[in-house]
């Protein structure tokens, strides 16, 4: 019985990690002082599961380095930002995938992937979080016109984000 | 004044970074969430004989979330007997309720609220419920940054009332005023940033006004000052406040200000 839990156990790490999420970089929005970077710093710091923050203080620019097991979502990232009392202007998701396939719309647990082909993705992959609060509030009225098309979009649901491919 | 417009234009014109941390007002933006920040705030202030009036009000402040903040604040000063003597406090509270952020700027909306009890002896028409006189203050701020340069505007009312039963309002006086400030500030070093330890400066430059509403007499201050951000956690404030104009009752408008400040991070949820 127990070799089986493992068996089963063994085989659920497998099936989620054909896609972990690694790696988050923010932008913040309605900043320029670097006490107010400090701020958002020091929020981000302190989130179970992340292993460290970067930060380009010029750009305002957080990289979240997230520890092998959380259960992290991008939305406990812009909680933080909002706390500090600023924005996220861009989110841009470090995903590590293997064989994991995708097609335009298609849902995959939280993630709605859109303004894609359809394809099977491995190895780490960048994707932007395009919901309303991950993007600047302009970028969104645009977004909401180009992406009507996608019926959850613009419901704003806080429970599942619309992802897209970042072309390197 | 026209000094003070010199010092507008020269702020302006130079292309550094902005900051809205500024030593005589209040910003439309909060403290970070769950941070407590301890602050003095030591004003010398000249009176007409050129005697001291040494002022010192120590300040407590707390970002509950994004939205609100509360500072709690007590006054005391050497005016009266030569000592340093309590004269009052007070509580005040800042709800942000309008954010629009973009990539290095924002406009932001707060109103915010002082309740302040002294017992001092009044001895000027200018009223001041930071530090002179018992009673509320009711405002509304807009802070505009742009990417260089934040430009914070507020109005706001004020009513002052007896100070304590020994000390009542002189029945003559309006009790009660409009107050604006108009503020700018500007990041004048680094120019790039490489880490938090940086020393930040920032020149500002601020304007005072009140009018008393019963009687229409009025003031305007000016206040240039320079601020030192270290390791972007504690603050140093040296201001000079001038008055430009005023037809009211002042005991001692012109003077030094030097203010110190600290920021905990994350002391709360």
């Amino acid at each position: 019985m127990k070799k089986l839990m493992i068996l089963v156990l063994g085989f659920v790490l497998i099936k989620t990690a054909n896609a972990q999420l690694k790696k988050v970089d923010i932008v913040a929005t309605g900043l320029t002082c670097s006490m107010c970077s400090n701020a958002i710093y020091k929020q981000l710091q302190v989130i179970d599961g992340v292993d460290k923050v970067e930060i380009d203080l010029n750009k305002n620019l957080f990289t979240v380095i997230l520890k092998a097991d959380h259960n992290l979502t991008p939305q406990d990232f812009k909680d933080r930002v909002e706390k500090a009392g600023f924005f996220v202007g861009t989110m841009v998701l470090y995903i590590s995938y293997s064989n994991f396939t995708i097609e335009d719309g298609k849902q995959e647990n939280n993630y709605v992937f859109i303004d894609t082909n359809p394809q099977t993705l491995n190895g780490e992959k960048q994707l932007r979080v395009l919901d309303k609060g991950y993007v600047t509030a302009k970028e969104f009225k645009k977004l909401s016109k180009k992406y009507v098309k996608y019926a959850t979009y613009s419901v704003n649901n806080e429970n599942d984000y619309h992802i897209k491919l970042v072309q390197e | 004044m026209k000094k003070g417009i010199i010092i507008l234009i020269l702020l302006i014109q130079l292309q550094t970074k902005a900051q809205e941390l500024f030593v005589m007002t209040e910003p439309a933006s909060n403290m970070p969430t769950g941070s407590i920040g301890v602050r003095t705030m030591n004003s010398f202030m000249f009176d007409k004989n050129n005697k001291l009036n040494y002022h010192l009000m120590p300040e407590i402040m707390w970002g509950i979330n994004q939205k609100w903040m509360v500072h709690l604040q007590s006054f005391q000063s050497n005016r009266a007997s030569g000592g340093l003597y309590l004269e009052g406090g007070s509580f005040y509270a800042k709800y942000r309720f309008y954010s629009k952020d973009d990539i290095h700027k924002h406009f932001r909306l707060a109103t915010y609220g002082r309740f302040s009890i002294n017992r001092a002896d009044i001895h000027q028409e200018e009223l001041e419920t930071m530090g002179h006189n018992s009673g509320g203050e009711l405002g509304i701020v807009a802070t505009q940054l742009v990417s260089k340069l934040a430009i914070s505007g507020s109005v706001s009312y004020e009513q002052a009332t007896d100070n304590t039963s020994i000390n009542k309002f002189p029945t003559k006086q309006s009790n009660n005023a409009t107050n604006y400030t108009l503020s700018f500030g500007r990041l004048m070093f680094p120019r790039v940033y490489k880490n938090f330890k940086q020393t930040n400066i920032n020149l500002m430059v601020e304007f005072l006004g009140q009018t008393l509403n019963e009687n229409s007499k009025s003031n305007l201050d000016i206040v240039p000052s320079i601020q030192f951000i270290i390791r972007s956690r504690a603050r140093i404030d040296l201001a000079y406040r001038k008055e430009l104009y005023s037809n009211m009752i002042r005991t001692a408008p012109n003077g030094f200000l030097i203010k110190f400040e600290y920021t905990f991070f994350n002391v709360t949820k």
